[in-house]
């Protein structure tokens, strides 16, 4: 049985991994638009704060080597027919199962922004390197972002930590918008401003980009204003790469076994996945998701069967930075919130169970926090002793009283 | 796999194995050494419990969810002890694992291990080079009082393992007389103070 993927990222590598640990002797072919070993987005502005390139490269450079994969890298898939996969370049590749995999790409509020040298994108390492090189070669100091949401402020923390001066700009009232509440996002809008000293420019857009000789030189932006910059990172929202496999970019419908159809798997960023608490269908787009999608999908095409036990949306940002942003789950029902001047923790309610929650400043507690949630676990009684938990006692307390001594 | 049990009854928060722990995982071995330094890393916490006393530290739990978390691939299992490995030349600190852990057992600072002088996650390693060599890790050799316990975890409790701190508690032999006095001292003490005891 031969065996390909569309893509060689987060879910792929997973995928293939899992595939050889489960005895699969097959072979494998690995497609991917670009040309390095599986890397960790999460982990690549790391690179850009001043990290080896290596350590993105979370299952080691080795890994087509390793796992006996033929890679064909470079050249992006634009259709899957009936068995075979083209490719850009008009290579045809056979298989008998395929992984689709192809993760997400950026959205661009205007195409025509990235014919501009000094404008990118933050999704992939190929931007990543290209904004590394721009920035050594032209000796760049400053820096806008153009998206406060997971991504975007990501990049500003990587540029920051180089030494960069940045600005956020971000059209919503507060950074992080998805992950928190209006509360809790300006609370963790408040801290990131002043402890790192980045700039953010809230409920503003950016309009325009202005080139002197080709090059980047300011953008305007909605309130009237400008900012001189040579380099611009927009960050403004992603779309699945589902268009080779569907035709639309919706993301792909897959079954509990992560089958799109009986020879095509799709997992990560590109997969619709129901939601392992409420089930809404979706696209969780995090880390963890991807590789339990690609185990399942593997252990699935070895075994033949095996079923996703859904997505979680549970998210933390703390890169370069001391004071972390925790969010999982629905900002719906009763609200129950601790604070102080550097904490901000908040858990909805619904029907004495956490139906959703955020920490902001601190991880105390969080993971006892995370499993009550995951299990549905009535909390009612718990949580306000939880919020103001600052020594992460709680669980260690409910053992001992459980414990009945 | 042999894992560490925890008897809390018996704990009277001496914090030896605190001590132990941090001996261990100094790069010189020396107590005196640790002394002032802000590099030490203790795997092992005492927490105190209203009256308890609890030495809190990583389950090894398996699968382990912080390692499936881990987007550095700065988490693996020791082949030979089963144990939950962090490496923290790998780590960038994005706290990723410490989300997930149910035992908020994994904590952040900068250690000796850390590279650059950047924080990283550290937790436990179950003293895995020492168990290698049919040692006891350092923590449960140093406990005196009988709390903590290196011992055949059953394989089929591996799952309610990942989730429940209740299969990693002893219990079963009785107390000596020395330790209920002592319990219900500190209790009364707690009670009369309002606040944790150390
Ligand atoms: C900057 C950044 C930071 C992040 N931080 C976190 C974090 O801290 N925590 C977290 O949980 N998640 C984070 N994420 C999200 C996480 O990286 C993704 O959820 C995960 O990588 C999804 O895996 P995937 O395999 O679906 O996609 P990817 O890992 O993105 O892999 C997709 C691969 O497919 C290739 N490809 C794309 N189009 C094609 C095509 N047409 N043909 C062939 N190959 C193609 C790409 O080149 C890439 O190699 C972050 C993402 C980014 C961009
Ligand atoms: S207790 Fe926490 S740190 Fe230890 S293996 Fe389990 S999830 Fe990982
Ligand atoms: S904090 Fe370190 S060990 Fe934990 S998930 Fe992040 S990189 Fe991995």
């Amino acid at each position: 049985m031969k065996v390909v993927t569309v893509g060689a990222g987060v879910a792929a590598a997973e995928f293939v991994e899992t595939l050889r640990n489960e005895g699969f002797r097959g072979e494998i072919v690995m497609i991917s638009a670009e040309g390095f070993p599986p890397y960790s987005p999460c982990v690549m502005p790391f690179f850009l704060a001043g990290d080896p390139l290596e350590t993105a490269y979370w299952k080691g450079a080795d890994f087509y080597d390793r796992l006996g994969v033929t890679p064909r890298l470079g050249d992006p898939v634009v259709e899957v027919d009936d068995g075979k996969v083209r490719t850009a370049s008009g290579a045809v590749e056979t298989f008998d199962r395929l992984l689709y995999a192809p993760g997400s790409k950026d959205r661009y509020p205007e195409p025509s922004w990235l014919g501009v040298h000094g404008v990118f994108g933050f999704k992939t390492l190929s931007d990543l390197t290209a904004i590394d090189r721009h920035i050594r070669e032209t000796g760049v100091r400053r820096a806008v972002i153009f998206g406060g949401g997971f991504i975007g402020v990501d990049a500003a923390l990587a540029l920051w930590h180089r030494g960069l001066q940045v600005t956020v700009v971000h059209r919503n009232n507060r950074l992080l918008s998805r992950m928190t509440d209006e509360e809790g996002g300006k609370f963790a809008t408040r801290l990131l401003a002043e402890r790192t000293g980045i700039e953010v420019r809230l409920e503003t857009r950016v309009t325009a980009v202005n080139a002197r000789d080709g090059a980047l030189a300011s953008v305007d932006l909605t309130d009237g204003t400008w900012i001189e910059t040579p380099l611009l990172i927009v960050a403004t929202g992603v779309t699945p790469e589902s268009g080779p496999l569907t035709g639309a970019d919706q993301g792909v419908a897959v079954d509990e076994a992560l089958r799109f159809d009986p020879r095509v798997y799709a997992a990560g960023d590109v997969a619709v996945t129901p939601h392992a608490v409420d089930g809404r269908p979706g696209l969780y787009a995090l880390f963890p998701n991807a590789v339990e999608q690609a185990r399942v999908a593997a252990r699935h095409l070895v075994r033949g069967e095996g079923a996703y036990p859904g997505s979680v949306d549970a998210n933390v940002l703390r890169k370069h930075v001391d004071f972390p942003v925790v969010s999982a789950g629905r900002f719906e029902g009763e609200p129950l919130t601790w604070q102080d001047a550097d904490r901000f923790r908040r858990v909805y309610l619904k029907d004495g169970r956490i139906n959703g929650y955020m920490l902001v400043g601190d991880m105390a507690a969080a993971g006892y926090l995370h499993r009550l949630y995951l299990e549905q676990t009535p909390a009612e009684r718990e949580v306000s002793g939880l919020l103001s938990d600052t020594a992460g006692t709680s669980y260690y307390r409910r053992a001992v009283g459980l414990a009945g001594r | 796999m042999r894992k560490i049990f925890v008897d809390y009854t018996r704990c009277v928060a001496c914090k030896g194995c605190e001590i132990a722990c941090a001996v261990e995982h100094h790069p010189s071995r020396s107590l005196a050494d640790l002394v002032g330094d802000g590099r030490t890393q203790v795997n092992v916490r005492v927490l105190a419990v209203e009256h308890e006393a609890f030495p809190v530290s990583c389950r090894h739990c398996d699968p382990a969810w912080c390692m499936a978390a881990c987007p550095a691939g700065a988490i693996s299992r020791d082949p030979v002890t089963g144990a939950v490995i962090l490496d923290q030349a790998r780590c960038k600190a994005c706290g990723m694992c410490a989300m997930v852990c149910p035992f908020d057992a994994i904590a952040f600072k900068v250690t000796h291990a850390s590279p650059g002088g950047r924080e990283t996650a550290f937790k436990c390693d179950l003293c895995s080079h020492r168990v290698r060599e049919g040692r006891l890790p350092a923590c449960v050799e140093a406990c005196h009082s009988g709390a903590l316990a290196f011992r055949e975890h059953e394989e089929v409790r591996r799952d309610r393992a990942t989730r429940n701190l209740r299969e990693y508690l002893l219990g079963e032999r009785a107390l000596p007389d020395t330790f209920a006095l002592y319990r219900e001292l500190r209790r009364k003490e707690f009670a009369r103070r309002g606040e944790p005891a150390p």
